[in-house]
């Protein structure tokens, strides 16, 4: 299909059917609403290019894209911006995926996090970092497009125009009996049960929200949503919890067995769907049919799973890894040499030893041991994995702060089949404690 | 009576065991007056060893320096100055609290001075050999110029640095870390002028170290001042000076809350009181920052996070393992590769448990909104925590053997503990200043049972701010006295506060 702007792409997602063989529903036809296939990768192109249309079309030279933001919609706004020759902001205290951050930096995109809540609180000080923000925001002569998107009507717009009508469509014209959404700007949520209530007003709507203490990336928690400016209770029947634990396994499931590459979002999507339908199943005489969406893709969200679910990434032990080895092995197999007699090696020694420091870079700079080079500890044990670096011919004196990393990366080393590798006891503190020269270059 | 939503406090060895003695704690109050500070001077000393626990973890040498100004009572600094000198100190800041400190058996090697300096404080700290916490280079200039003029030893310094806003990145793109101002510090902007200012003076001060403290609970904010503080430590050192501590203030926290789903349920049902869909929990109907507009919440809850996991200690801990924006180093490791020691300035946290406010109840009337006004021996001044926005319930430790009140209304045979006052009732907290505001808290509190005249509440854990920094005379209303009370096998041993000292156990058994 040829488009001339990338923007035309966005919306006319497919839905596609979820085998009863992997939600075990009878009488429940379920679909999965796949918004991860919009261009930029979810749900929310629809409304960043809703919200952004009008700004972007008056928009003057120099002047930025700003949103509250830490993740699909800075995502889109940031390429929307670029598209358009500006540049995109994303004010945020809640930048939680590593991964969403380091792509909004490759997009171009500038970051800027708000300060913590103060530890020494003064409950008369109503100048919270938010409350700066919308002052800046609104200063006469500002450079700022705000999207506002947990305020614009435009957000929920994009899919009362959009994501609904397409839904009813696909359905020949029907709107189905459950619509279940994940609760974050109650955008998409909002947007579509009114399309879909007008079609017929006995659809179930029902909302997801993350457990308080929980986290799941484009959900909000139960209080959270209270501070949603579109979020009205009234558009839900029925709001419920999910947890981050049923948000990765309904994401497996899409992933395994449904060939879906959903994120995590989607996947609490999945499972509260089929936990609220398997009891509304069994009462059913007549088929009927429902709608989750799926809001974007796994890719970002390999951390997120790392963190809570390390299983699911199982991977064979690295080679050559001073990880690998216990406290008592070190112990047993480092040979160590305190600052005194390291001292003597240095200067006596034939051949005198390498000294290799393991500290970092700017450590080194600033006080080092004459003579000695400087590899940083990941470095270093990167260098490993391919084997011994050294001459085996050639004595190592192996020095970090305490003398703790240096004795394992010793242990390694002789493990490793080097004959004569110590390690600096007491590290460089030692050193410098027994009163042994550092110098700077 | 509606749900009762409990914030129940946090209580560890020995306040728990001491709050388990109502008779001690009434004797002392018909004895000394209400309301009542209680102290417990050996936990604090058992939370500075917590603190350089994790110091030991991380291999780092350094001290923990005790905030003065988080409680003026003599127990706790003569019982901290009886610790380990190399790994506790003090850290003060007005003439006054230098004096209690050198008073209470500190040598001035492990006093710092910070805050606010005149100049007779000034003066006191240099001519003891106090460590001074310059807060800008006019500051700096001042204290030289001092040492000069009274021809004084060399004052140990260390310069506090400000404003750690961080960007990485050229241009446009990249990520800011945006960090809370202060009014202490001089800017790191301004740490050439600094640099030069110091070896202008070289003759009268020593850079030991730098310093700096943000207020706030970040901990991505502190890993990039502590990181940025490491590189003007090295550009002393190019400048051939020897510093050795970086001093990274305090801000640890406390947890007072014990349930983190306490906590959650409370903070929820106080969005949905101000929204509407629930009574009101508050007096009335204060928002704690929070405001309804058209049906949606707006605004900050203005709360300390009351409840906290991690708080004091393992908050350090946290810390030292945050890996630095710049190097991406974690701040431990970052000390120990460059060589400099910590020092830390807790105060709240380093008097975490460590004592409690008592207060008599005075009377109790019932209320058109079903909740109970309950007048206490006390004002909002005597136990500050509401000030703090900390919230949590007292605890409520009946009179011993006491007979029903004339004011209950099932009459006066009712056994202690039975019905109508068994069950869960909502109270207002009302001081004894003759001022509406007088509210020791605006937050409907839940007893489990409903308080009678002569019953006491306890305040626990306010040692830390909530206890003497905001009393006062007023209406000539008395200020607490202070008791220090220690553990001595199965019983207790209390005495005044001033009474006090280290090297016997305070006389008076209970």
């Amino acid at each position: 299909m040829r488009y001339d702007s990338i923007t035309d792409a966005i919306g006319n997602t497919p839905l596609v059917r979820i085998d009863p063989a992997v939600h075990g529903l009878t009488r429940i036809d379920l679909y999965a609403k796949l918004e991860m296939l919009n261009p930029f990768g979810s749900v929310k192109d629809r409304p960043a290019w809703h919200m952004a249309r009008p700004l972007l079309a008056a928009a003057g030279p120099g002047e930025q894209v700003v949103e509250l933001s830490s993740g699909n919609t800075a995502k889109a706004l940031a390429l929307l911006a670029g598209l358009h020759g500006l540049t995109f902001k994303s004010v945020t205290n809640r930048m939680r995926i590593p991964e969403i951050k380091e792509l909004l930096l490759l997009l171009g995109a500038e970051i800027e996090e708000l300060p913590g809540r103060s530890e020494c609180l003064d409950p008369t000080d109503t100048d919270d970092p938010l409350t700066r923000f919308h002052q800046a925001l609104a200063e006469p002569g500002g450079h700022y497009l705000h999207t506002d998107q947990y305020f614009n009507p435009r957000n929920t717009d994009a899919h009362a125009s959009g994501t609904g009508p397409e839904i009813v469509k696909d359905l020949d014209g029907r709107a189905p009996d459950y619509f279940v959404a994940c609760v974050g700007t109650a955008g998409s949520s909002t947007g579509v049960a009114r399309v879909l209530r007008e079609h017929d007003p006995d659809v179930r709507v029902i909302g997801l929200v993350a457990d308080k203490s929980d986290f799941i990336p484009g959900i909000r928690t139960i209080d959270e949503v209270q501070q949603v400016g579109l979020f009205d209770p009234a558009t839900y029947d029925t709001i419920e919890t999910v947890t981050a634990d049923e948000a990765i396994d309904g994401m497996v499931t899409l992933i395994r067995r449904c060939a879906l590459l959903s994120g995590p979002t989607g996947g609490a999507a999945f499972q509260g769907a089929i936990r609220h339908l398997r009891t509304v199943d069994r009462e059913l005489t007549e088929r009927r049919t429902a709608v989750f969406i799926v809001c974007d893709r796994a890719e970002s969200y390999l951390g997120y799973v790392r963190q809570r679910r390390p299983e699911l990434l199982g991977r064979p032990p690295l080679k050559n890894s001073a990880a690998a080895l216990t406290e008592a092995e070190v112990r047993a197999e480092a040979k160590t040499v305190g600052p005194e007699a390291a001292r003597r090696w240095i200067t006596e020694g034939d051949p005198a030893p390498l000294v290799v420091d393991l500290r970092g870079p700017h450590a080194y700079a600033a006080l080092h041991i004459d003579g000695s080079i400087n590899i940083a500890d990941e470095l270093f044990g990167e260098l490993l994995r391919g084997g011994l670096p050294f001459s085996t011919r050639r004595p190592v004196l192996l020095a970090c702060p305490v003398g703790e990393k240096s004795a394992r990366y010793a242990a390694l080393l002789t493990r490793m089949g080097h004959p004569d590798v110590r390690s600096l006891a007491g590290g460089v503190v030692a050193w410098r404690d027994a009163g042994a020269p550092l110098v700077r270059d | 009576m509606r749900v009762p939503l409990y914030l129940r406090p946090r209580l560890e060895p020995p306040l728990d065991a001491l709050l388990d003695t109502p008779h001690l704690l009434h004797t002392l109050v018909d004895a000394l007056g209400s309301p009542l500070n209680v102290l417990l001077p050996d936990r604090v000393a058992e939370n500075a060893e917590r603190f350089l626990a994790v110091y030991r973890k991380h291999h780092l040498a350094g001290r923990v320096t005790f905030a003065h100004k988080a409680n003026g009572a003599n127990s706790l600094l003569r019982r901290l100055a009886a610790a380990d000198p190399a790994a506790v100190g003090v850290d003060v800041a007005s003439l006054g609290e230098l004096q209690h400190a050198l008073a209470s058996g500190f040598t001035p090697d492990r006093i710092t001075a910070t805050g606010p300096k005149d100049p007779a404080f000034l003066w006191l700290a240099a001519r003891t050999g106090v460590t001074v916490h310059p807060d800008s280079i006019t500051e700096l200039g001042q204290l030289a110029d001092l040492v000069r003029r009274f021809a004084l030893p060399r004052v140990a310094v260390l310069p506090r640095l400000s404003g750690f806003d961080a960007a990485t990145g050229a241009g446009a793109t990249g990520v800011r870390v945006r960090s809370r101002r202060s009014r202490f510090g001089t800017p790191l902007t301004e740490a050439e002028a600094l640099l030069d200012a110091l070896d202008r003076h070289r003759d009268a001060v020593e850079p030991v170290g730098v310093a700096y403290h943000l207020d706030t609970t970040g901990l991505a904010e502190k890993a990039v001042a502590l990181e940025q503080c490491v590189g003007f430590l090295d550009a002393l050192r190019a400048r051939g000076r020897d510093p050795r501590v970086l001093d990274i203030g305090g801000g640890f926290g406390v947890g007072y809350v014990d349930d983190a789903a306490q906590w959650d349920r409370y903070t929820t049902e106080l969005g949905n009181a101000v929204l509407g869909t629930r009574p009101a929990l508050t007096w009335r109907g204060h928002g704690y920052g929070l405001r309804n507009e058209g049906g949606t919440l707006r605004g900050a809850l203005a709360l300390y996070p009351a409840h906290r996991p991690d708080a004091g200690p393992g908050y350090l801990d946290e810390l030292l393992t945050t890996p630095a924006p710049a190097t991406g180093r974690p701040p431990a490791t970052l000390l120990l590769e460059h060589l400099y020691d910590l020092s830390t300035q807790p105060g709240r946290a380093l008097v975490d448990q460590c004592g409690a406010v008592l207060a008599r109840v005075l009377d109790v009337t019932p209320s058109d909104s079903g909740d109970l006004l309950v007048r206490l021996a006390m004002n909002a001044g005597d136990m500050s925590l509401e000030e703090h926005g900390v919230l949590v319930d007292p605890v409520l430790l009946p009179r011993p053997g006491d007979s029903p009140p004339a004011d209950s209304p099932s009459g006066d045979t009712t056994p202690a503990d039975s019905p109508p006052d068994a069950g869960p009732v909502g109270v207002h907290l009302f001081g004894n200043l003759c001022l509406e505001a007088d509210l020791i808290t605006r937050r409907t509190v839940f007893l489990p049972r409903r308080p009678r005249p002569g019953d006491l509440l306890a305040f626990a854990n306010t040692a830390g701010y909530a206890m003497d920094f905001h009393a006062h005379r007023a209406q000539r209303q008395p200020v607490a006295r202070t008791v220090a009370v220690v553990r001595d096998g199965g019983s207790w041993r209390w005495c005044l506060d001033e009474e006090y000292w280290p090297t016997t156990h305070p006389g008076g058994t209970a």
